[in-house]
C-alpha cells in the first residue's frame, strides 16, 4: 500500500488526460488541468495569482483561464530558449495557444485545422529549438516559441498519443506517435524509423529511461517497450487513464506508473510488470504527473482523480524494504501454491499409473471420469472455402470417431471484438470435428491459440488440448486462375530479385492450396473475401506489377516484401486513377470551403458590429423613455442573433466537412507514402506539404503518382 | 474503536469443507499456546501448535476418506478437548495427541455433513436427515423438509442431567427446534448458526444466524414465539456467511462475534452496552472461508482469530504486530537493530526450505510429465485402445440470489488458480460487471442461423481470462422471468495436462421468486387450477423446476402449500398442490402465466391431460402496479436527477454561487454524489420495470385471448409520461 505525503481536495472537476504541471514564474510548480465548462485552471499554493484578461481568480490558490472551447489537450514545458518560464499550451478542436501564464499574455494563438489532440513539448533531433507538437487528424505539426511551423508530417490515422523518446541512444530524442489504427510509429526527423502495430489504439506514451517506454491500449492493456521489442505486458478490463514513470522506491531505476479508471494507481517495475505498490483513489484517475510541490527539492509522484481529489507521493529507501518483506509474504504464499498444485499433479498421474483399457470401464465411468483414448490427437488445418461466400475456415478435428470435439475456443488478438472467440455447437450437432469461420479485418500475420475441449458423448469432464496456429498475413486473398476483370489501379516498381524468392514471400505469406508456378515469371490472381481482386505480376527481368483498387493493400504488400527482401529504399510508379479523382474533388472541396469559411467570417464581423451599434441605439431610446423604439430596437437584436446563431450553424457544420477533408487528403498522402519504401518516404511527405502549401494541385498529384516531383 | 490485526500464514492443507478447523482448549495449568485441529478433503486429520513462530506439529494421520467435520467433545463439565471427526457416515473420536478411542458407523445412508457432540450424546447429520445417538445407541432420528445446513444443541455448557435441544437450521429459512418443534423463519437461508455470545445466553435458547444471502440475525427461540432482537442486511453485497464464532478478542470480557464469508471475508463486530452489534474489522482472504476460530496460537498473551479457508490455508488475525518490526527500521533509516534480522532469517530459511521441497516436487513432476508423454505418443504410435483420465481438480460453486439487486450471484473457486472459464447461455441473460475480479472479458457475438433466426443454443458465450494467481471468480446475473434454461460454465485451471470442468445452473422460470412463510393475505389474488392425472411427486418435480429454493424431496403429507415473494416486485405467489390438482395466485398475473405455460407443457410432455381453470381478477391489476408505482416513480425520478446533474455542475463552475437556484436543485447538487453511486448501483432496472409493465399487459390480454402486441409502443409512451393512474387507465381500457 502506498501512503500519501500529501492530499489536496480541488473543489473542480478534472478532466481525464487533461493534468500538466508547470514552472510557469520558473520557480513555482503549479498544477493545471481541463475542468469543466472549457475552463482551465491553475492551482498556485506557492505565490499569489493576479485576475485579468484570461485570467479569474476563484479562491486563494486556484485561477481560471477560460477558453470559450472545449480543450482537447494540455501540456506545460519550456518552449522559449531564452529564459526558464514554462509556457501553457492549449490544444482546442482548431486552435493551438501558447499562454505566458505569469505574465498573462498569449505568445501566439494558432488555427490548427486538424484539430490536437494531443501536445507534447520538447525538443526533436532535426530542429534545434524546442517545439510543442500537436498531433491531430492524421498529422503532426510542430511550432517554435513564435509561432514558426518548424514541423509538420502525416501518419496514418488519429493521433491519440505522443511522447518523445531517445529511441536510438544517441542523446536525441524522436518522436513517438500512437494512433487509432493500432500502430506506434517512431519519426526521426521526417523519417518513419520503426512501426510497431499494437491490437488497440495507442492511447498512451511515455518516455521511462533511455530507449524504454511504456504504453497503454484503449483496451486497458499496458506494457513496456525497448526499442522496438517489448518487454512485457498485461491487459486488465479497467480502462488506463495515465501513464507515467517515476522512481518510487529510490532504486535509481524508473517505475512505470498506471492510473485506471477505477481509481486504482499501480507501480510496477519497469522490467517485469510485476506490481510493486499500489494505492486507490474514490474515482477515476485523470491524470499523474511528477514535480517539487512541496518545494523541498525532491520530486513527488502527483496523482489526480476526476473530482479533484490530489495525491502526493514521494521517493522512499525504505520502501525497498516494505517491498522486501511483502514479497517474501507473497513468495511464501505463491511457493505454496505452486506446490499444491505440483502435489495435485503428481496425485492426477499415480491415478494415470497401470494401463487402462477401454473395457475396464464402466459406461457410467467412461462418461463422468472423462476419460478419453489415450491415442487422441487432434489437428487443426486452415482452409479456404470456396463457397458463395467464400471465407477461411479452421477445422479442428480429432483422430477418432469416440470422441467428440465439445467447444473450440480461440485466443486471437486483433482479430475479434474481444480477445477470444468461442465456438459452441448445440449438444445434438456434435462430433469429431468443428469448423470455425474466420474473417480477418486487416491484412496482418495473426497467431491463433487453439484450445479444443475433446471428451467422450455427454461427459461433464474435458481435455482441454491447445495448440498454436499461424494465420498469414495476406490470408484473406483466394487464389485463383484467373480473374475476370484486372483492376485499373496499379502500382509497378522493379526488382533486383530472383523470381523464386519472391515465390518464397508469397507462399509464406498467402494461404496457397499449390505452389504458384515461379520460375520464369509469376502471373499471380486472387479474390479478396473482403471484396475486391488482386493481381501480382513479376517477369524475369524483375519488373513487379500489383493490380489492386485498395491502395492499403498495395502498401502492405509493398512494406511486407520490402522487409522479406531487405529492401531498404524502393521508389514505386502508383497509378491510382480513383484516389486521385477522389483527391481532386476533395482538393476543389476544400477550396470552396475554405472561401464560404472567410466570407461567413466577414459576415460575422459586420453583424456584430450591427448589434453593438442597436444596442446603443436601444438603450438610449430606453434612456429617453421610448419604450416602443426600444423594443424595436431590441427585437432587430434578436433578429440579427438568430442569424448569427444560423451562421455558426453554417460555419460549423462547413468546419466540420473541412476537417473531414483534410484528414482525407493527409490519409491519402499517408497512404501514398506507404507504398515507398525508406527515403522516397520521407520524400514524399515533405513535397506533398509543400505542394499543398502552394497550393500546386497538379504537383500534388503528380508527386503521389510518381514518387517525386 | 477499529481492531488493528495483523495477517499471519501458518500452514495450507489440501482443501477444506466447513467447520473442519478448530481450536482446542488448554486444559494444561502451565502457560502454553492452544493447538489448532484441522482435516482436509484428503482424509489428512493433523494438530498442530506453534513454536517461536515455527509450525510444530502434534500428530499428523494418514490420508483417507475426506473429512467433512470436526467437533469437540468430552464428558460433561470437563473441558472439551476430544475431537470428533466426520468422514462419509463414519465418526471417529481421537484425544488430543492423536489416539483414536472411538471409531463408529452411523449407518446414515447419506454422508455426515454436520455433527454435534455433547457428552455422551452424538447428533448427526446428513443432507435431510438428523440422528440423535446416546452413547452409541439410537435415541431417534428427524426427517427434514429440506436441507440441513448446519446443527447445534443448547445448552451449550451442558451440566450433567440437562436435557439437550437440537435446533437445525434448514434451507426453506426455518430453524428447527426439533424436541420443542419450534420452527423460526429467518429472512434467508441459513447457512450457520451458533450460540449467542458462544454459550446461547446461559441456556436460554439464543442464536445468532448467518444466512446464504449474506445477512445476520439474533433470534431468541425461548416462548411461543421466536423473539428477532437485531437483523444485518448485507447491504453492501458481500458473500453468504459460512461461518461463525464467539471469541473474545479485546479482552472486555464480553466475547466479540466472528464472521466468516464465503467471499473470502472475515469479519469481527463486537457488541454494545445494549447489545448490538458494531463492525470492528473485516479482512478479505479473496477465497471462502471454511471455519473462523478465536484462540491463543501464535505467542503467549497474543488473542487471535484463526482461520481456515477453502484451499486450505490456516491463517491468523493476531493482536500481535509482526508487521510493525520490520517497518520499525524505516525510521532508522536501514539500520536494522538485531530482532529484525532474526525475523528475516527466519522467513528467508523457511523460504529456502519450502523452495528446496517445491524444487523437489518439480523435479518429480517433470519426471512423470515425460513418462505421461511417453505413455501418450506410444499409445498415439500404436493406436492402442488404452484410455485416458482427465485430470480432476475440485471446485467450489456457488449460483444464489442476491435480494439487494435482484440478481443472480455466481461464485466459481478452484483450489488451484484459474487459466479462464467459458459462460454458455440456452436463455437470454446478462452478465454485469462485479468490481471485485479482474478478469479480463470477451464476449463472442453469436453468427444468426442460416435461416436468419436468432442463434438459440448460444445467447451467451463469454470468455473469462484470469489473471494470474487467480483462484475465485465472482459473476453477477441477471435473468428474465419466463425464459429458462441453463448457464454453464466450462472451468480450465492453470493445470498440466490441461483439462476442463462443466458445471451446469438451471434458471428457473420464476427465477426471481425467493421462499417466505406468509405473506399478505388481503391482497387482490388471481389464481390459476389445473386438474389432471398426475401424482403428489409428479406435480412437486414440476414446481421444483419452475421456483428456487425448493427441496428434490416430495413434501410429506397430502398437501403441500408453499409462498413465494418476487424480490424484484414485491408481488407474491402462492402454490398449493395434491394429486390430482394444483392451484396456485398470485397478484402478479405474468407469474400465472409463465406458471400455466410451464405447468401445461410439462404435463404434454409426460402426456398428461390438464384441466386449466383460471381467473383473472381486475382488482389485483391495480394492486400490482400500485406495488410497482414507487418503484417507477423513484426510477425515473433518479433518472432525471442524474440527467440534470451534470449541467447543474457545469453552471456550479461558471457561476460559483448557486444560491440562485431553485431549492430542488441546489438539493440535487448536494446529494449528487449519492445519486450518482445508487444510479450506478441499479444499472437497467428501470428497463427490467418497463420490461415487466409490459409482460403485465400482455398477459392480462393473453388471458382475455386478446393479442395487444401492437398496442405496446402506446404502453411504452404512456410509461415515459409516467403517471399512475393514467397507467391504471390504460391497463383498464379494452
Amino acid at each position: 500500500m502506498l501512503v500519501p505525503i500529501f492530499t489536496l481536495k480541488i473543489k473542480h472537476k478534472i478532466h481525464p488526460r487533461m493534468v500538466t504541471v508547470g514552472k510557469y514564474d520558473g520557480l513555482h510548480p503549479c498544477l493545471t488541468c481541463g475542468t469543466t465548462a472549457s475552463k482551465v485552471f491553475v492551482h498556485n499554493p506557492h505565490s499569489p495569482a493576479i485576475a485579468g484578461g484570461r485570467v479569474a481568480v476563484q479562491d486563494s490558490d486556484i485561477s481560471m483561464l477560460t477558453m470559450n472551447q472545449s480543450v482537447s489537450a494540455l501540456c506545460a514545458g519550456q518552449l522559449d530558449p531564452s529564459n526558464d518560464r514554462d509556457v501553457l499550451c492549449i490544444g482546442t478542436q482548431t486552435n493551438l495557444l501558447a499562454y505566458d501564464v505569469h505574465d498573462n499574455k498569449d505568445l501566439f494563438y494558432k488555427e490548427v485545422p486538424d484539430g490536437v489532440n494531443n501536445i507534447v513539448m520538447g525538443k526533436i533531433s532535426s530542429v534545434d529549438v524546442p517545439l510543442v507538437i500537436a498531433g491531430g487528424n492524421c498529422t503532426l505539426q510542430g511550432f517554435d516559441h513564435e509561432g514558426e511551423d518548424r514541423f509538420w508530417t502525416v501518419t496514418g490515422d488519429i493521433v491519440s498519443s505522443l511522447a518523445l523518446v531517445d529511441f536510438t541512444n544517441d542523446g536525441h530524442n524522436e518522436l513517438l506517435v500512437g494512433s487509432e489504427d493500432f500502430d506506434i510509429r517512431v519519426f526521426q526527423g521526417d523519417d518513419i524509423i520503426s512501426e510497431m502495430t499494437e491490437t488497440e489504439a495507442v492511447t498512451g506514451l511515455y518516455s521511462i529511461s533511455g530507449s524504454r517506454f511504456g504504453y497503454a491500449l484503449a483496451n486497458g492493456t499496458i506494457g513496456v517497450y525497448d526499442r522496438s521489442a517489448r518487454y512485457w505486458r498485461i491487459k486488465s478490463k479497467n480502462q488506463v487513464m495515465a501513464i507515467h514513470s517515476f522512481d518510487l522506491d529510490g532504486d535509481g531505476v524508473p517505475e512505470l506508473i498506471t492510473g485506471w479508471s477505477n481509481g486504482k494507481i499501480d507501480v510496477r517495475s519497469n522490467s517485469t510488470g510485476e506490481v510493486m505498490f499500489k494505492d486507490n483513489m474514490t474515482s477515476a484517475v485523470a491524470g499523474i504527473v511528477d514535480a517539487d510541490y512541496r518545494l523541498d527539492g525532491k520530486n513527488q509522484l502527483i496523482c489526480c482523480s476526476v473530482d479533484g481529489e490530489v495525491r502526493g507521493y514521494q521517493t522512499d529507501k525504505s520502501r525497498l524494504l516494505a517491498v522486501d518483506a511483502n514479497r517474501s509474504n507473497d513468495n511464501m504464499r505463491d511457493l505454496n501454491l505452486t506446490k499444491q498444485n505440483l502435489l495435485l499433479e503428481l496425485r492426477n498421474y499415480e491415478r494415470e499409473q497401470g494401463p487402462m483399457k477401454k473395457e475396464q470401464f464402466t459406461p457410467m465411468e467412461r462418461v463422468e471420469g472423462g476419460v478419453i483414448p489415450a491415442s487422441t490427437t487432434i489437428a487443426t488445418e486452415l482452409v479456404i472455402e470456396e463457397k458463395e461466400n467464400p471465407c477461411i475456415e479452421l477445422v479442428v478435428s480429432t483422430n477418432n470417431n469416440d470422441t467428440v470435439v465439445r467447444m473450440v475456443v480461440i485466443y486471437a488478438e486483433a482479430l475479434y471484438e474481444g480477445e477470444s472467440h468461442v465456438t459452441h455447437p448445440p449438444a445434438n450437432t456434435l462430433s469429431n470435428k468443428i469448423r470455425v469461420p474466420i474473417f480477418p479485418p486487416k491484412d496482418s500475420a495473426i497467431e491463433l491459440h487453439i484450445q479444443a475441449f475433446v471428451s467422450l458423448p455427454g461427459s461433464m469432464n474435458f481435455h482441454v488440448f491447445e495448440v498454436t496456429n499461424h494465420l498469414p498475413s495476406f490470408s484473406a486473398y483466394l487464389y485463383q486462375q484467373s480473374v475476370p476483370q484486372i483492376p485499373e489501379s496499379c502500382v509497378s516498381f522493379t526488382l533486383n530479385e530472383r523470381v523464386p524468392r519472391v515465390g518464397i514471400w508469397m507462399t509464406e505469406n498467402f494461404i496457397l492450396r499449390h505452389e504458384i508456378p515461379c520460375e520464369e515469371s509469376i502471373d499471380a490472381h486472387f479474390i479478396a473475401l473482403r471484396g475486391g481482386d488482386l493481381v501480382f505480376k513479376m517477369d524475369s527481368s524483375g519488373q513487379v506489377q500489383i493490380h489492386t483498387d485498395n491502395i492499403d493493400l498495395a502498401g502492405d504488400l509493398i512494406q511486407s516484401l520490402a522487409s522479406f527482401l531487405r529492401l531498404d529504399h524502393l521508389q514505386v510508379t502508383a497509378h491510382f486513377p480513383l484516389h486521385l479523382d477522389k483527391l481532386n474533388s476533395i482538393m476543389s472541396t476544400v477550396n470552396g470551403l475554405q472561401s464560404v469559411t472567410q466570407k461567413l467570417a466577414a459576415e460575422m464581423t459586420d453583424h456584430s458590429n450591427l448589434i453593438r451599434s442597436l444596442v446603443i441605439r436601444a438603450e438610449d431610446a430606453r434612456l429617453q423613455g421610448d419604450i416602443s423604439n426600444m423594443k424595436k430596437g431590441y427585437i432587430e437584436v434578436q433578429d440579427l442573433n438568430r442569424d448569427l446563431v444560423n451562421g455558426y450553424k453554417v460555419r460549423s457544420a462547413n468546419h466540420q466537412e473541412l476537417v473531414t477533408s483534410m484528414k482525407l487528403v493527409n490519409q491519402i498522402i499517408q497512404k501514398a507514402s506507404h507504398l515507398r519504401v525508406g527515403k522516397y518516404k520521407a520524400q514524399l511527405v515533405t513535397q506533398c506539404r509543400d505542394a499543398i502549401k502552394t497550393n500546386k494541385h497538379s504537383a500534388l498529384f503528380k508527386i503521389i503518382q510518381s514518387g517525386s516531383a | 474503536m477499529e481492531l488493528d490485526l495483523d495477517v499471519v500464514d501458518y500452514i495450507q492443507v489440501a482443501v477444506t469443507d466447513k467447520k473442519c478447523m478448530t481450536i482446542l482448549p488448554n486444559n494444561d495449568k502451565r502457560r502454553v499456546t492452544q493447538k489448532v485441529v484441522v482435516g482436509d478433503k484428503n482424509g489428512v486429520l493433523q494438530c498442530f501448535g506453534i513454536k517461536k513462530r515455527d509450525v510444530n506439529s502434534i500428530f499428523k494421520l494418514l490420508p483417507g476418506p475426506p473429512i467433512s467435520s470436526i467437533q469437540l467433545g468430552g464428558a460433561l463439565g470437563t473441558p472439551q478437548d476430544k475431537i470428533f471427526v466426520a468422514s462419509g457416515s463414519d465418526i471417529r473420536g481421537y484425544s488430543r495427541k492423536g489416539k483414536k478411542f472411538l471409531d463408529f458407523n452411523s449407518n446414515l445412508t447419506e454422508a455426515v455433513a454436520n455433527l454435534w457432540i455433547s457428552g455422551s450424546d452424538l447428533i448427526v447429520g446428513g443432507q435431510y436427515v438428523f440422528n440423535h445417538f446416546s452413547d452409541c445407541v439410537d435415541q431417534g432420528y428427524y426427517l427434514a423438509s429440506d436441507k440441513i445446513n448446519d446443527i447445534m444443541c443448547f445448552p451449550v455448557n451442558r451440566k450433567e442431567g440437562d436435557g439437550l435441544t437440537t435446533v437445525l437450521a434448514c434451507n426453506d429459512h426455518v430453524l428447527r427446534g426439533c424436541e420443542l418443534k419450534y420452527e423460526a423463519e429467518v429472512s434467508g437461508a441459513p447457512q450457520s448458526i451458533t450460540g449467542y455470545k458462544g454459550d446461547g445466553g446461559e441456556g436460554k435458547g439464543r442464536w445468532c444466524t448467518g444466512t446464504g444471502d449474506g445477512k445476520l440475525g439474533h433470534v431468541l427461540l425461548s416462548g411461543e414465539q421466536p423473539i428477532y432482537n437485531w437483523e444485518i442486511p448485507n447491504e453492501s453485497n458481500y458473500g453468504g456467511v459460512s461461518c461463525l464464532s464467539h471469541y473474545d478478542i479485546t479482552g472486555d470480557g464480553v466475547p466479540e462475534l466472528i464472521v466468516g464469508r464465503d467471499d473470502g471475508r472475515v469479519e469481527i463486530l463486537s457488541y454494545d452496552a445494549a447489545d448490538e452489534p458494531t463492525l470492528r474489522f473485516s479482512h478479505n482472504f479473496n477465497e471462502s472461508v471454511t471455519a473462523v476460530q478465536g484462540g491463543v496460537v501464535g505467542s503467549l498473551g497474543f488473542e487471535e482469530v484463526v482461520v481456515s479457508t477453502y484451499s486450505g490455508w490456516v491463517t491468523g488475525l493476531t493482536t500481535e504486530h509482526l508487521q510493525k518490526k520490520v517497518s520499525g527500521n524505516f525510521h532508522a533509516g536501514g539500520t536494522a537493530n538485531a530482532q529484525d534480522l532474526v525475523f528475516d532469517e527466519e522467513t528467508e530459511r523457511k523460504l529456502e526450505t519450502l523452495r528446496s521441497e517445491v524444487e523437489l516436487l518439480q523435479q518429480q513432476v517433470e519426471n512423470e510429465r515425460t513418462k505421461h508423454m511417453q505413455r501418450t505418443s506410444k499409445a498415439v504410435a500404436a493406436n492402442s485402445n488404452e484410455m485416458t483420465h482427465a485430470p480432476t481438480f475440485h471446485v467450489n460453486d456457488r449460483f444464489v440470489l442476491s435480494p439487494s439487486d435482484s440478481s443472480y450471484k455466481l461464485s466459481i473457486e478452484v483450489q488451484t488458480a484459474i487459466d479462464h472459464i467459458v459462460l454458455q447461455s440456452d436463455v437470454p441473460i446478462d452478465l454485469l460487471d462485479v468490481e471485485s475480479t479482474s478478469a479480463v472479458v470477451s464476449y463472442t457475438k453469436n453468427p444468426p442461423n442460416p435461416d436468419g433466426t436468432p442463434n438459440a443454443d448460444n445467447f451467451l458465450l463469454a470468455t473469462y481470462r484470469c489473471q494470474a494467481n487467480t483462484t475465485r471468480l465472482e459473476v453477477t446475473v441477471r435473468s428474465i422471468e419466463g425464459q429458462y434454461g441453463h448457464l454453464q460454465a466450462y472451468i480450465v485451471p492453470r493445470l498440466q495436462p490441461k483439462t476442463c470442468v462443466l458445471r451446469r445452473y438451471p434458471i428457473k422460470p420464476l427465477s426471481l421468486h425467493q421462499r417466505v412463510h406468509d405473506i399478505d393475505e388481503s391482497r387482490a389474488m388471481s389464481s390459476l387450477k389445473l386438474i389432471g392425472q398426475f401424482s403428489l411427486p409428479e406435480v412437486h418435480s414440476w414446481f421444483v423446476k419452475c421456483l428456487p429454493d425448493l427441496p428434490d424431496r416430495t413434501p410429506t403429507g397430502d398437501t403441500a402449500t408453499l409462498h413465494f415473494r418476487n424480490i424484484f416486485l414485491e408481488t407474491q405467489l402462492v402454490c398449493t398442490y395434491r394429486k390430482g390438482e394444483a392451484q396456485v395466485f398470485s397478484d402478479n398475473i405474468s407469474t400465472i402465466s409463465i406458471l400455466k405455460d410451464y405447468l401445461s407443457r410439462e404435463a404434454t410432455l409426460k402426456k398428461i391431460a390438464l384441466n386449466i381453470q383460471y381467473e383473472v381478477n381486475d382488482a389485483s391489476m391495480r394492486g400490482a402496479i400500485q406495488l410497482f408505482h414507487p418503484k417507477l416513480d423513484e426510477q425515473l425520478m433518479l433518472a432525471k436527477k442524474v440527467q440534470l446533474l451534470d449541467a447543474l455542475q457545469e453552471l456550479q463552475t461558471h457561476e460559483g454561487n448557486m444560491e440562485f437556484l431553485a431549492p430542488e436543485y441546489q438539493q440535487i447538487l448536494e446529494d449528487g454524489e449519492d445519486l450518482k453511486i445508487k444510479f450506478k448501483k441499479q444499472p437497467a432496472r428501470l428497463e427490467r420495470l418497463y420490461g415487466m409493465v409490459t409482460d403485465l399487459f400482455i398477459d392480462k390480454y393473453k388471458f382475455k385471448g386478446i393479442n395487444v402486441k401492437q398496442k405496446i409502443p402506446q404502453l411504452l409512451e404512456t410509461l415515459d409520461n409516467y403517471d399512475q393512474e393514467s397507467l391504471i387507465e390504460f391497463f383498464q381500457q379494452t
